[in-house]
């Protein structure tokens, strides 16, 4: 353990813990857009930034990514500064330029006191913020289907060769975990489209409701010893299942009592 | 255009079969081919266990990689600030008109590729023309299509 002080509060860490996990846990919010608990840190999103300092440091301070930041005794951690919030704003000022279409990044922009943006909106904008979420939570899954592609203003995230990703089982894996809701996908007739691809979808025999893609539950079983039978029924009927399997116990249960 | 996939395979079992050797491979058939060929990105992937789509990535991330193929003289002229003053813009006319290529293109016949690079570092020598990795100092420009065409 280590003992840190986080805007003034003596706090208890796990040595090596990262410093955004330790200031979210003591109940300060941090904002941070490519932050998510399935994937590895990056620190691309900028939005997490702290300042730290320590006693020996003789009133030096630097700013780093708490995602990405070790905690370490005598650190001491300030989350709101006036130039902390100054940076974020300027940062979300760039997202917003960047992201016209973005519910969420216009949000924080506001908060931030931002109704639009000071720089000039890129018109052909895909609302992309280049956090790689959807690259490290599709190399999570062992798939690693798409990637980060070209570099700098040209960089975009594609499959190989710009073409639909053969590796891509069609989980969603990257559109639920974007934070800006850029990756497009559909459902329709049995059949999802993503990342230009089309996957064959599997309904629940009782009730109909897709369930997942047929790619994707031959990888999990294979890959994640799940049982042959297991997408038959989706989470919902398994519920009722048990429910009806449960109450006739507590009927059972009854009879023997009386 | 049709592969050597024996020359690919052979280049690419000359390293280790890590993904840490992924960079080094690349270079090495980029050496080869002047170029990254399709079919290399997906050898390399498979022979050293990295996902196409990370190979993918590298290649198109470093500008010493190129996806397109290249001809076999590949000329660099330098626009930096000492060489642009000394006239690399007039190098660059007399270059494209000569061959017929703008910068990033490759002649038809594969023999010339012309790019432009922003400082090569020896600015003492400007205006300078690399012929295939040849550094030419004091390029004159009515000497220019002459230097980089001749064998």
């Amino acid at each position: 353990m280590v003992q840190m002080t986080i805007n003034g509060k003596v706090v208890k860490a796990t040595e090596g813990e990262m410093l955004l996990a330790v200031i979210r846990r003591q109940g300060i919010d941090v904002p941070a857009l490519c932050d998510h608990a399935a994937v590895e840190p990056c620190g691309s999103c900028r939005m997490c930034l702290v300042e730290i300092t320590r006693e020996d440091w003789n009133g030096w301070k630097k700013y780093v990514t708490s995602c990405l930041y070790p905690s370490e005794d005598g650190l001491i951690v300030t989350t709101h500064t006036p130039e902390l919030q100054e940076i974020r704003r300027n940062i979300l000022d760039l997202y917003m330029a960047r992201c016209p279409g973005s519910e969420l990044i216009q949000k924080m922009g506001e908060e931030y006191g931002l109704t639009r943006t000071s720089f000039k909106t890129i018109p052909e904008g895909d609302n992309c913020i280049m956090c790689y979420a959807c690259t490290r939570i599709c190399e999570v899954l062992g798939r690693s289907a798409i990637s980060a592609v070209r570099r700098g203003h040209a960089k975009v995230i594609s499959g190989p060769f710009g073409d639909p990703p053969p590796d891509c089982i069609g989980c969603l894996s990257c559109a639920h975990i974007c934070p800006t809701d850029v990756i497009e996908w559909h459902d329709q007739d049995g059949v999802r489209g993503i990342w230009g691809r089309t996957f064959d979808l599997i309904a629940c025999q009782q009730c109909g409701k897709t369930i997942i893609t047929r790619d994707f539950a031959e990888y999990l079983k294979e890959k994640r010893q799940i049982p042959a039978d297991y997408f038959d029924i989706c989470d919902d009927c398994k519920r009722v299942e048990l429910a009806r399997k449960m109450g006739g116990l507590v009927d059972q249960a009854k009879e023997v009592a009386s | 255009m049709a592969c050597d996939m024996a020359k690919i395979q052979e280049i690419i079992d000359r390293s280790p079969q890590t993904p840490g050797s992924l960079i080094a491979v690349l270079q090495d058939i980029q050496r080869e081919f002047h170029y990254l060929p399709c079919e290399a990105l997906q050898a390399t992937a498979a022979s050293l266990h990295v996902p196409l789509s990370k190979v993918f990535s590298v290649s198109t991330f470093y500008n010493a990689f190129s996806l397109n193929p290249r001809g076999e003289r590949i000329i660099r002229i330098c626009q930096g600030t000492a060489c642009h003053i000394k006239g690399a813009d007039l190098i660059q006319q007399q270059l494209t008109s000569g061959l017929g290529i703008k910068p990033g293109e490759t002649s038809p016949d594969m023999k010339y590729t012309l790019e432009v690079v922003n400082c090569l570092g020896v600015c003492a020598m400007a205006p300078v023309v690399v012929v295939n990795d040849k550094i030419h100092g004091g390029v004159r420009c009515d000497k220019a299509f002459k230097l980089v065409t001749k064998d």
